[in-house]
């Protein structure tokens, strides 16, 4: 008996960034949601996991004109021009990294994960972290990780989940109601959620009802490094042409692209 | 002089055991082919026996739990079977194995005389120390089950992957493998399961029975890596 | 017939082929690569029943609800509250990582006493037996008012009994950390005629001009704030910063006026200039509703024109013109300022000057407007404490500060002048110091002055929580429960439009020996006996908070974590004011037409100007940044453990100095070595720095990194009010 199958989803991101302020709650946000651990000396970024990060961009004019804006850069989940060619599940040797089609994510299993790090330098957003070390807590501190998302071992590969283990839950709890539906609002990532200035949209890219539907089809929305065709699911918007053109790079005097439309 | 004579016979003697030792070889093949074929079946057997009859019960310790517990007493004691103990909570999260404060309302004190009983009460609720099961079904921490996607969704009995436990009056003996640090239930206690077969769902819980379940339930093959069901369902 | 090794060869070829068909070979490689994924020393959390409990968040004045994810009896996230008035389920960094403090290695455990430099555990009782017989002995020998406080907040129960303590003891020397809340209520009194807090309706502004402000940097309440402005970009409302630096909040606004830093009041100044020359005012309400508008009018037009203006400022004439035309023009405007998030008051020559540029418009009291809040929420009165007559004649002693006395009348608290009074010998000198909810080591300007005159206090009592760098310097520390272990009510002023009471639960047990400080307070009072005593007849703190909420609230608060006052309506202008005449009364043009504050410092040896600037990244209070703040710290701010300076590139190549450079930055408060970042977004000649690194306690994930900007920045008093005015000080840096 097969069961009855479910309309496939795409989860994705619009991300406002006319309304980020840059304050990094979203980092925070993620870091406590998902046991992101912490080291001594955080100053080198290289190595300093952070499955959001916020990058300040700059227009890079002189005093004055200087204008500057923030970009939180969760994992882009990635689709590819076809399905499921993301940059980092194409070259993983291990089968630690996939691409679920039923959602769209880009799963990382960490047990899995021998550590080559292919993956990382495939990513073209930086946007997965080694383990050059074991996790360690602070004698006590330990009590904050949650049950819901695995700690990661010295060795291995991390990067943003959109909070999976919360579409996880939701869907427990539609269960328990004998139920598969699964509302906008009850499956949110951590930092959609935490961001103060609502600049954050979160939901199904292909359903008409979800927020982010409407959003990605804004006029100033991009996405970054269009044109490689990695085909991402995170939608940034800005009303700035700056901004927009900081999103990929551009020969000097080549006018703004404009988006290859996939998700529509 | 009889040294060298000695010496020249020992010399002699030698060549002729070396063209002896030439000849007899032929014959000891012939002859020992009975013992190398003999030596063959002996290995081999022995090497069976110890692969499948000794490494198995050497892979696993045997370990016992903190004190014994009679599921099938406590069947008799409540309404709503498995689910009085073992609940869903209005989350959809599964509470699984007990904890002391469900047990305490009725064993504030010692109930009956059993030695267990005695234990149960005066090491774990007096102290308010939770007991340290060791589970049977214990996944390893990357594994996210869904109790209410088997249960409330697909309908699943608790016995198509618990067995009778139910049933049982005492605990059975935990096996340990020695090398993963998992329950033998997860990896099947029939010789067979050794060999990725089983009888029963119940047998055996490793990845690949989850996937190949998934696969001939769902029909889900949306994981682009290995065309079966997604990593993330079952991990996290 | 032999056996030779032909026969082991067959006996092993048989082995291996049996071995080969048996699953022992297979079982072990499988099992293997399970051993090689079993890390047992990387903790597997155990799982549980989720709980999450509204409580109040009180790392900040913000008012933020949160609501703490627990799983079983751990805690293992807070996050913000949904439904609640303030934040609507947005927390801001430090909220979101609080559970690192509660489980922190660095909470006090139990009461601790120092004996030759080293801590020892005592008991509750003879710790709180050795300050009532402390106190005993000063009332006895007339010293009462030799027994001083420094406290971290006016308003809550808390706040409440250590004023009561003060009285029935004796001592006029309580006081509370400042902040521009102060400087702007000071303004309300003197204009309006009743000492309230300022509300900002900034979800009903159309134009909003801050002087300085950082709205989004953590000014007021940071949350609130970051909702209202995400708002206003969706209303398409204008947002202009006046600011020397490319801020967050500058980045974020329309309009960005890099002024020159201290010259903020000129601005206000020029702005109000163009809109009485251009007779943009509201004119009803200055015909029917105010005094002493000719006079300020006549100086204003007199000293301030907008050519002058823009010489000292730096801001273009047109520029002035434009936006004075503009903000008067809008339907409502609203003007707004306290620097970064406005920890210093602020001149009252400034914070008086914005205030006139908003009754100009006619926004006092309206929608997008000032309103006057009260100043607390209603509570359930107190009996009056009845002084004893040592205390009464110990209270009329003059404060140490000078607050309320004949140079600084209109002051309430000036601890920032605590430690100048100590260390010249003025007044009887300090004999025993609580520190309760306050981090004066740390957070007061003038760290190494602030350091000499606490050594030279005989006896400091600290109510911690963690050992700062004030509870390592005192004496006796009493810890109080971790803000997630204990009850309080946590009233909401910090610009919100209706008041706000919050009420803080214990989410959890307390982990440690440890005691709230309401019931320390009560504890001391009833020991000290007779009046005393009498004045605190509560069981223990929780009775005292639930009897002062009443049980409409105490009820609403449990349920809901929050109570809002929606009876409360602000007074609008048209039915005047709370001052003898009920009029808006000008202030007195003495006070305003005079040069700004200035940075100190003497310009040749200190060329350039140093400036602290605040982030949400970096929590510049009495609390300590957790790691997770720590860890979203740019590289452009902290570089392992050297902190870095922003300068802009024009200063960078005056100075020979390159990005990353190594330098040492000095003041004539102190000196230390930092590194450079360049950065376009600051004005040439100055270096901005960032407050909140520079801890000397604390955990190993915050201690020892960077450097403290109070270090390098003393206080300067406000010649109108003895606030603190510092919005600077002069600086070099030099190659290393």
């Amino acid at each position: 008996m097969k069961q009855e199958q479910e309309k496939p989803k795409k989860f994705g991101m619009v991300i406002d960034l006319d309304k980020c302020t840059g304050c990094g709650a979203c980092m925070v946000a993620c870091m406590a949601e998902n046991n992101v651990p912490f080291k001594e000396n955080e100053t080198n970024k290289l190595d300093s996991i952070t499955w959001m990060r916020v990058y300040k961009l700059t227009n890079n004019k002189p005093f004055p004109m200087t204008e500057v804006c923030y970009l939180p850069r969760p994992c882009q989940h990635c689709e590819g021009l076809h399905t499921g060619h993301s940059p980092c599940v194409s070259v993983c040797p291990a089968t630690a990294t996939d691409y679920d089609m039923e959602t769209g994510i880009v799963s990382q299993i960490y047990t899995r994960c021998f550590g080559c790090r292919y993956c990382m330098g495939a990513c073209p957003y930086h946007a997965r972290y080694f383990n050059w070390w074991d996790p360690v807590w602070p004698e006590g501190m330990e009590k904050m990780l949650s049950p819901n998302v695995s700690p990661r071992m010295r060795g291995v590969v991390e990067k943003c989940s959109f909070c999976f283990h919360r579409y996880q839950a939701a869907k427990d709890k539609a269960f328990y109601k004998e139920t598969r539906a699964i509302a906008e609002d009850d499956y949110q990532t951590a930092c959609t959620q935490a961001c103060p200035a609502g600049a954050i949209t979160f939901g199904d890219l292909d359903n008409k009802d979800h927020a982010v539907y409407k959003k990605k089809q804004d006029p100033n929305a991009f996405r970054l490094l269009e044109r490689l065709g990695t085909n991402t699911k995170v939608y940034y918007l800005s009303r700035k042409e700056w901004v927009r053109k900081a999103g990929d790079n551009y020969l000097p005097g080549e006018g703004l692209q404009k988006p290859r439309r996939i998700h529509e | 002089m009889s040294t060298a004579d000695d010496n020249e016979r020992e010399v002699h003697g030698q060549e002729t055991d070396a063209d002896g030792g030439g000849h007899d070889s032929g014959t000891t093949v012939r002859e020992g082919g009975g013992f190398v074929l003999l030596f063959f079946i002996i290995g081999f057997a022995a090497s069976l026996v110890v692969g499948w009859l000794i490494f198995p019960n050497l892979l696993y310790s045997q370990k016992k739990q903190p004190f014994d517990f009679n599921h099938a007493l406590h069947m008799g004691e409540v309404d709503n079977g498995c689910e009085s103990c073992h609940f869903f909570r209005e989350d959809g999260t599964y509470s699984g194995v007990p904890k002391l404060a469900q047990c305490v309302a009725c064993h504030e004190d010692v109930q009956g005389d059993t030695q267990d009983e005695t234990i149960f009460v005066e090491k774990y609720v007096s102290k308010k120390r939770e007991v340290p099961w060791r589970v049977y079904s214990r996944q390893p921490d990357c594994v996210f089950f869904s109790h209410a996607a088997h249960v409330k969704m697909a309908k699943m009995d608790c016995v198509t992957c618990h067995g009778h436990i139910g049933e049982s009056t005492s605990l059975p003996v935990y096996e340990e493998n020695r090398l993963t640090g998992y329950s033998r239930d997860i990896e099947g206690h029939h010789l067979e399961n050794l060999l990725c077969l089983k009888k029963n769902t119940a047998d055996r819980m490793k990845m690949d029975d989850c996937a190949e379940c998934h696969l001939e339930k769902t029909g889900r093959k949306t994981s682009v890596q290995t065309e079966k069901d997604g990593c993330f369902v079952c991990h996290k | 017939m032999k056996i030779d090794r032909r026969c082991f060869l067959s006996l092993g070829i048989g082995a291996a082929a049996g071995i080969t068909l048996s699953p022992l070979p297979w079982k072990i490689t499988d099992d293997l690569s399970i051993w090689t994924q079993n890390w047992p020393w990387t903790p597997v959390p155990p799982d549980g029943k989720t709980i999450n409990k509204k409580s109040a968040c009180q790392l900040c004045p913000g008012g933020c609800g949160i609501a703490v994810r627990r799983i079983d009896k751990r805690v293992v996230k807070i996050e913000g509250l949904k439904g609640h008035p303030v934040n609507d389920g947005g927390l801001c960094t430090l909220g979101l990582s609080a559970a690192q403090l509660l489980y922190s290695p660095f909470r006090i455990q139990a009461p601790v006493k120092k004996v030759n430099g080293k801590w020892r555990k005592i008991s509750w009782d003879d710790a709180l037996a050795t300050i009532t017989t402390k106190m005993t002995e000063l009332r006895e020998e007339g010293k009462a008012h030799t027994v001083a406080g420094i406290i971290g907040g006016e308003r809550g129960t808390v706040s409440m009994l250590w004023q009561r303590l003060f009285k029935a003891y004796g001592s006029p020397n309580l006081m509370r950390n400042t902040s521009m809340e102060d400087a702007y209520s000071l303004v309300l009194q003197k204009t309006q005629g009743n000492r309230v807090l300022p509300g900002f309706d900034f979800e009903n502004a159309d134009f909003v001009l801050s002087f300085g402000s950082g709205l989004i940097d953590g000014w007021g309440s940071p949350v609130r704030m970051f909702r209202a402005l995400g708002d206003m970009k969706n209303r398409q409302a204008k947002f202009v910063q006046v600011e020397p630096r490319l801020s967050n909040t500058a980045a974020k606004a329309d309009q960005w006026l890099p002024i020159i830093p201290g010259t903020e009041a000129l601005l206000a100044l020029g702005l109000i200039h163009v809109i009485l020359s251009e007779s943009l005012y509201q004119v009803r309400f200055v015909e029917q509703h105010c005094e002493g508008f000719d006079n300020f009018k006549k100086m204003v037009l007199e000293t301030y024109p907008p050519e002058q203006v823009a010489k000292a400022t730096g801001i273009k004439v047109e520029t002035i013109k434009e936006l004075g035309r503009e903000f008067a023009r809008a339907k409502n405007p609203l003007a707004v300022c306290g620097r970064g998030q406005g920890l210093t008051p602020g001149s009252f020559q400034e914070t008086a000057a914005v205030h006139v540029l908003n009754a100009l418009t006619g926004n006092l009291g309206e929608k997008g407007g000032v309103l006057a809040m009260p100043a607390g929420p209603e509570y359930e009165e107190w009996p009056e404490v009845e002084p004893d007559d040592v205390a009464a004649e110990a209270l009329q002693q003059k404060r140490l500060d000078g607050a309320g006395g004949d140079e600084f009348p209109d002051a309430g608290d000036l601890p920032t002048r605590l430690a100048q009074v100590i260390n010249t010998g003025k007044g009887d000198g300090i004999q025993l110091l609580f520190i309760s909810g306050a981090n004066p080591v740390y957070t007061l300007p003038d760290t190494k002055a602030v350091q000499k005159a606490l050594a030279a206090i005989p006896f400091k009592v600290s109510f911690a929580t963690h050992m700062d760098e004030s509870a390592e310097m005192a004496d006796l520390i009493l810890p109080n429960h971790c803000f997630l272990e204990r009850y309080e009510d946590v009233p909401v002023a910090a610009g919100l439009t209706s008041p706000i009471v919050n009420l803080a639960v214990p989410v959890v047990k307390p982990m440690y020996n440890t005691k709230h400080v309401g019931d320390s307070i009560i504890a001391i009072a009833q020991a000290l006996g007779d009046e005393i005593a009498d004045a605190f007849s509560w069981e223990n703190y929780k009775t005292c908070l639930k009897e002062t909420l009443g049980d409409e609230k105490w009820e609403k608060l449990t349920e809901e974590g929050y109570w809002v006052d929606e009876e409360f309506k602000p007074v609008p202008w048209k039915e005047g004011f709370k001052s003898a005449a009920t009029k808006f009364i000008f202030p007195d043009p003495a006070r305003l037409n005079h040069p700004p504050v200035s940075a100190s410092g003497d310009a040749k040896q200190f060329p350039l100007t140093l400036i602290a600037c605040d982030s949400m990244r970096l929590a510049g209070g009495a609390v300590g940044s957790p790691p997770f703040l720590i860890k979203i710290t740019p590289d452009s701010v902290l570089l392992k453990e050297d902190l870095v300076v922003e300068i802009n590139p024009a200063t960078a190549a005056d100075l020979g100095l390159k990005e990353g450079a190594q330098a040492v930055l000095a003041t004539p408060k102190g000196s230390g070595r930092v590194r450079v970042h360049l950065d376009h977004g600051i004005r040439p000649g100055l270096v901005a720095m960032a407050r909140g690194l520079g801890h000397g306690a604390h955990d190993k994930y915050l201690a020892g990194k960077g450097l403290n900007t109070n270090a390098f920045i003393g206080p300067v008093d406000d010649p109108d009010s003895g606030y603190d005015a510092a919005w600077g000080i002069s600086a070099s840096l030099a190659k290393a």
